[in-house]
């Protein structure tokens, strides 16, 4: 049971773990009122890993986390996520714009 | 074990963060499943049937639990409600508030009687 520091760190090996075995990977969300603290798990039984924080601004970035987990677990492992953590960032790829009408 | 639909489970999820603000947790885990027994997987597979799976969540505040499932084609919608439950409801997180800082530590010394709001321009 590790607690991992970075928040980056803690997404991207969540994300591998759940595609590496979707059928046993949970992700787990603990709120304490009492105490203002979130702990959030990630473990496939064989590994695990823990990001806590007391922070209002880690549970934003925690949003984002869960969008990604529910598009992987309702869609499948091999769904593309750029859709989801680039929900934000709608500057890369103007998907909508057609194609080589250069005049 | 309680599966709802998803209105309903918000709502019971509201009711736990609504009842665990003095003390306790709400505890809401996410899982892929395809809600078949191994039986059941075993038979649509050997008779070339693609199993369906959903994202199952469920909710507890150690005394109650319940649980609901999303598919590819509602999990938006229940994002969207469900971000909106947890934005409103945790909120004993610490803001930070890097130009107050010098304030809010001074505020804590003085026991925080008068609001110290001095404006800079």
């Amino acid at each position: 049971m590790v607690y991992i520091a970075s928040w980056d760190e803690f997404v991207d090996r969540s994300v591998q773990i759940f595609r590496a075995d979707p059928e046993s990977t949970r992700y787990v969300m603990k709120y304490r009122h009492c105490d203002g603290k979130l702990v959030l798990k990630v473990t496939d039984n064989k590994e695990c890993l823990k990001f806590k924080t007391d922070q209002a601004q880690e549970a934003k970035k925690m949003e984002k986390l869960n969008n990604i987990f529910f598009t992987l677990m309702a869609r499948g492992p091999d769904v593309d996520l750029s859709e989801v953590t680039g929900k934000e960032q709608m500057e890369t790829q103007p998907a909508k714009k057609g194609r080589g009408r250069k005049q | 074990q309680v599966l709802l639909q998803l209105d309903p489970f918000l709502n019971e999820l509201t009711s736990m963060f609504e009842k665990s603000k003095e003390k306790g947790s709400v505890w809401v885990t996410l899982k892929r499943s395809s809600l078949k027994s191994k039986v059941q997987k075993r038979k649509l597979s050997s008779a070339g049937e693609s199993i369906e799976y959903r994202c199952l969540i469920r909710a507890t505040d150690g005394k109650k639990t319940v649980s609901t499932s999303v598919g590819a084609k509602d999990h938006q919608r229940f994002q969207a409600s469900y971000a909106t439950i947890l934005k409103a409801h945790m909120t004993a997180l610490k803001k930070r508030e890097r130009k107050d800082r010098k304030k809010s530590t001074e505020a804590e010394k003085k026991e925080g009687t008068s609001t110290t709001k001095s404006k800079k321009l």
